[in-house]
């Protein structure tokens, strides 16, 4: 890695180490290895853009950073805390302890998905208001005036009473990005999240991630969009049957790619 | 072919306050049970879907014995067996009442299972994401979806017990079904007096279904456009003259 340097340590806003993770494990014949050891390293206001074929563990390696798919091995340090996938089910202390990490590292990172999975039986403050009220305790008044300002924030103030169902790909997908935002992250996750848009929406959403990165946001993007890596991102990991396979500053991996499979990878989307 | 029978209309009037408290009884036996039911299934339903193994053999096991039985088994059972060999005496209505809980419940929580896991994985996924814990990820956003699928199949169990609460009768219950029995063998005016009874029961399940229909509609604002959705009225108009029938 590059920029393991001495000025890194307190600039990490996260460092995963030998992560592993195989699906469907114990189950014999129908294991998925989907991870085979990853290292990552992002500091403070960098955008780290992912890409590789699908099945290439990008999805599930954002997943073990918050642990939605704990990892089997390896650990993540958060903002200086380090947890690890191993839940201490029987002692009741560590346990507890264990939570209270797991609860800062998903209440500090925002997560948007392909699919949105905006919550269809409420309206977008709703879903915007639901976890600054259940997760950080906010009273409901404080939650609506956060929700209604990150919507405003990402272009959709004339849209708060909508239920899902009303709304086009980009409009869900900006309500996403304000639902992650008002949880005042201090990383934002990306998972392929124009990959579900018509092409014509996909543009607006671009902008909007982009907007965020120049505001000095955190953020590892998972995406097909080679304009947006190079023109947002900073650096650029490709992976490859669960493994990071080349890494590098985003216009140098994108333009001159070292690794042959890197190489095959993007002449296939490129073209 | 000419009827024997002469009918003796003018005991339906004279009958009426007797049977209106026949159907009070309907009315308590149905509404008790379906609450009773609705909690249990639901706790049942949400032990067949914890990571315990035992939890979830036992609600397993709870969900195909008691679906098993008719409700005709159940009430004797429960009445006289359960009498006879522990003296415990249940009481009528009470017996009544148990054995609608245990049988319905048992539907009631194949019905939530189905709904839970209708609802998508990601929306739990985000539920987590967003820093809720399991269960408020469950209260919160994964339950009340379910909810809304399972509102047609509860309804539907709501409509089953109001009509089977009717077999309560056999271990005397005076309820509807129980008083109309009584007043036929006593008055001997069978005709008159059940088709007055299957009227009410009609009636009753008509304003359950008009009831449901409201409810169903409510909770599906969010979906389908998100405006009011098509009434009933629309609906009916579209099967009558044949036009496409408005999900």
């Amino acid at each position: 890695m590059s920029e393991s340097g001495a000025a890194g340590a307190d600039q990490d806003v996260v460092v995963a180490e030998g992560i592993h993770k195989t699906f469907n494990r114990g189950a014999r014949g129908r294991e998925v290895q989907v991870l085979r050891g990853v290292d990552l390293r992002v500091q403070k206001g960098e955008v780290l853009v992912v890409i590789g074929p699908s099945g290439s563990g990008k999805s599930t390696l954002l997943r073990c950073l918050n642990f939605i798919a704990p990892p089997d091995a390896g650990s993540v340090t958060f903002l200086g805390r380090t947890l690890t996938g191993n839940v201490p089910r029987r002692r009741p202390a560590a346990r507890l302890r264990y939570e209270r990490e797991l609860r800062f590292f998903r209440t500090h990172i925002g997560m948007v998905f392909q699919h949105f999975n905006l919550f269809p039986h409420m309206t977008a403050a709703e879903n915007v208001a639901l976890a600054p009220t259940r997760a950080l305790g906010l009273p409901r008044r404080e939650a609506m005036e956060r929700s209604l300002e990150e919507l405003a924030r990402v272009g959709m103030a004339d849209k708060v009473d909508a239920y899902p169902s009303q709304l086009s790909g980009g409009q869900k997908q900006r309500v996403a990005i304000a639902r992650a935002l008002a949880m005042r992250p201090q990383l934002m996750l990306f998972d392929e999240a124009t990959s579900a848009l018509d092409p014509e929406l996909i543009g607006g959403v671009l902008d909007e991630m982009k907007r965020l990165a120049e505001s000095g946001m955190t953020m590892i993007v998972v995406t097909h969009e080679m304009g947006f890596a190079r023109e947002v991102g900073d650096r650029v990991v490709f992976m490859d049957e669960g493994r990071i396979v080349e890494e590098g500053r985003a216009s140098e991996l994108i333009e001159n790619p070292q690794n042959e499979r890197t190489q095959a990878f993007l002449s296939a989307i490129l073209s | 072919m000419t009827i024997a029978y002469t009918f003796r209309w003018d005991l339906v009037p004279e009958s009426a306050g007797a049977l209106a408290h026949g159907l009070k009884v309907t009315l308590e036996l149905s509404a008790l049970s379906f609450l009773l039911s609705l909690a249990l299934g639901l706790v049942v339903a949400l032990c067949r879907l914890a990571p315990s193994r035992p939890l979830r053999a036992a609600a397993y096991a709870y969900t195909q014995v008691f679906r098993a039985l008719s409700l005709y088994v159940y009430v004797l059972f429960l009445y006289f067996g359960i009498a006879a060999v522990f003296g415990i005496n249940l009481g009528t209505f009470t017996a009544g009442v148990v054995a609608l809980t245990l049988l319905n419940s048992a539907y009631m929580a194949e019905i939530y299972r189905a709904a839970i896991r209708s609802v998508e994985h990601g929306q739990r996924e985000a539920a987590l994401a967003l820093g809720l814990g399991h269960t408020r990820s469950f209260s919160s956003v994964v339950l009340p979806q379910a909810i809304r699928v399972a509102v047609p199949g509860l309804v539907n169990q709501l409509v089953d017990i109001v009509k089977d609460s009717s077999i309560v009768a056999v271990i005397g219950v005076f309820d509807l079904m129980g008083t109309t029995i009584q007043l036929v063998n006593s008055e001997r005016a069978p005709f008159e007096l059940y088709t007055v009874t299957a009227l009410t029961y009609i009636a009753l399940i008509l304003l359950v279904s008009a009831a449901a229909a409201l409810l169903e509609r409510r909770l599906g604002r969010h979906l389908a456009g998100g405006g009011a959705g098509p009434g009933p009225l629309s609906r009916m108009r579209a099967y009558r003259f044949g036009g496409e029938v408005p999900a």
